[in-house]
């Protein structure tokens, strides 16, 4: 008999154990139930465009908050990323600082892994992805974008002295890209690709440190930080003339907010105007390279 | 080499080191919260898969087949994101990190637990029994002091391990040692941060090697 209490104490304590377990998954913020609800609404009622505008809460979601949350991978200089005190600076965020303040509400910057992007942001735990993020048809189809706020090119950049002077020189070289990126697919699609080979790396700092140990020959990547890593580091590298095709880069947010996406673009224009938008993209560019309407 | 120091001086150093200690708190919290819950909970998963009952001892075993079966990594993402995609619901990411690396641990310690359990020979419970020694107290008395020396060395194995799989909490955005070291290394196209980094893993490891050193040397009885 004792045994067998034992044992059926041991069962209870699991029981136990595993209810508190669920408890834990069960017992946080129940909050972003609502959200996907009214998306689901939505992709039923698109038709209907009133019911729409009814069910889309997103930005008085945010408006009582009193916190827009973006979403970035941290380490994307200049566009985000981390100083050397440690806080997260950079074009993106000075302007989404703008937008924050026009819209009354503080900006929340939370660091993700740019692979899990888009379910950082379905799961409702950012409220939109502002990272130089490119422009392409697959995300166009998973998020609702903004218009294009920059040009952006995808350049190669080769070390210093390299042989490879164009295109043409690319051919039979190894070529390093970041995963996840559009430099990946761009490149992958190009006429180039039966060429060369590509490698897959975490992030661009990477495949510059595998050019640099003449592990790959050239690295594909945004102009927009190739440029900002050679003038801030003093990096022996040569950004080639001859491209891919020219990119923009776009804000995403989840399908359904459609609201908070118009007042964040609204925000954008009202910036645009009075001298705000000019005044970042001089800090970080040297001139107003923005092409906010 | 000479482009590695290129725009790294004395003063970003200094300015490192502070960031990169930062990130040794988040680390550590990681790693002391997991060992906390992960140790206890792994005990009585080794008791639960010795259960004579299958509807205990089954789960069980499932449940360490799978810890130990899967990727880490894959068991953060879908301890993270698995809750918004069957229940629509979203939480903390710290929490996320604690639970995912607590289910995982707690399987690794259950099966050293468990080997050192069966360890001890049967002539050591007969005679207990014999003295006149309940069963609770043949385990707690006889058994687990010579079981907790058995084991030391295995456990200071997934100890030293916790260390540095700490830096996988870094694919839900949680800001530990490695995940402030690769940005700096962004930051500064460098890879001098991931190098202080290392150091500070090696560093931490060495006084996790120590403080087990002197436990085994201080149950060093009876020999």
């Amino acid at each position: 008999m004792r045994k067998m209490k034992g044992k059926k104490l041991l069962a209870l304590l699991l029981a136990v154990l595993m209810m508190a377990t669920v408890f834990v998954f069960a017992g946080c913020q129940s909050n972003q139930k609502e959200d996907t609800q009214d998306e689901q609404q939505q992709t039923e009622e698109t038709a209907d465009v009133q019911e729409d505008a009814a069910a889309d809460t997103s930005l008085d979601d945010v408006m009582a908050k009193g916190e827009l949350i973006l979403g970035l991978d941290d380490s994307f200089p200049p566009m985000g990323f981390r100083n050397d005190e440690n806080e997260i600076v950079g074009f993106d965020i000075d302007l989404a600082k703008a937008v924050a303040d026009k819209l009354g509400v503080t900006l929340a910057v939370q660091p993700i892994s740019w692979d899990a992007k888009e379910m950082e942001l379905n799961s409702g735990n950012i409220d939109m992805i502002w990272n130089g993020m490119s422009y392409n048809e697959e995300r166009d189809e998973a998020m609702n974008l903004s218009e294009p706020y920059l040009n952006n090119d995808m350049v190669f950049v080769v070390a210093n002295g390299s042989e490879i002077a164009d295109l043409e020189g690319l051919k039979g070289k190894t070529v390093a890209v970041q995963n996840g990126s559009t430099a990946q697919d761009i490149l992958e699609a190009s006429d180039l690709a039966a060429d060369i080979t590509v490698v897959g790396f975490k992030d661009n700092m990477t495949a510059l440190l595998d050019m640099e140990a003449q592990g790959c020959d050239a690295v594909f990547m945004d102009k927009v930080v190739a440029n900002y890593t050679i003038s801030a580091n003093g990096k022996d590298y040569q950004v080639l003339e001859e491209g891919l095709s020219p990119e923009v880069y776009v804000i995403g947010f989840r399908k359904g907010d459609q609201a908070l996406r118009d007042a964040v673009q609204q925000a954008l224009h009202e910036l645009k105007e009075d001298g705000t938008v000019a005044e970042i993209s001089t800090k970080w560019f040297g001139s107003d390279v923005t092409i906010i309407e | 080499m000479e482009t590695l120091f290129s725009t790294i001086d004395a003063a970003y150093m200094s300015k490192l080191l502070v960031i990169l200690l930062q990130g040794v708190l988040t680390s550590l919290r990681i790693f002391a919260i997991t060992l906390v819950i992960a140790v206890p909970l792994g005990f009585l998963v080794s008791f639960a898969k010795k259960s004579k009952y299958k509807i205990i001892s089954v789960p069980i075993n499932i449940y360490i087949l799978i810890m130990r079966g899967t990727p880490l990594l894959l068991q953060i993402l879908i301890v993270y994101f698995g809750p918004y995609y069957v229940f629509n619901l979203s939480y903390n990411r710290f929490a996320a990190i604690i639970i995912a690396f607590v289910l995982n641990y707690a399987a690794y310690f259950a099966e050293i637990f468990r080997g050192g359990i069966e360890s001890m020979p049967v002539g050591q419970y007969e005679a207990a029994g014999a003295l006149g020694f309940t069963k609770a107290q043949t385990f707690f008395r006889i058994i687990l002091p010579q079981v907790v020396k058995r084991i030391l060395p295995a456990s200071a194995n997934e100890v030293i391990t916790l260390v540095k799989d700490t830096a996988l909490a870094q694919t839900i955005g949680v800001a530990e040692l490695f995940a402030l070291s690769s940005k700096q290394a962004s930051f500064k196209t460098s890879v001098i941060p991931l190098f202080v980094a290392g150091i500070f893993y090696f560093v931490l490891n060495w006084a996790v090697t120590a403080a087990f050193a002197y436990f085994e040397k201080k149950l060093d009885y009876y020999k």
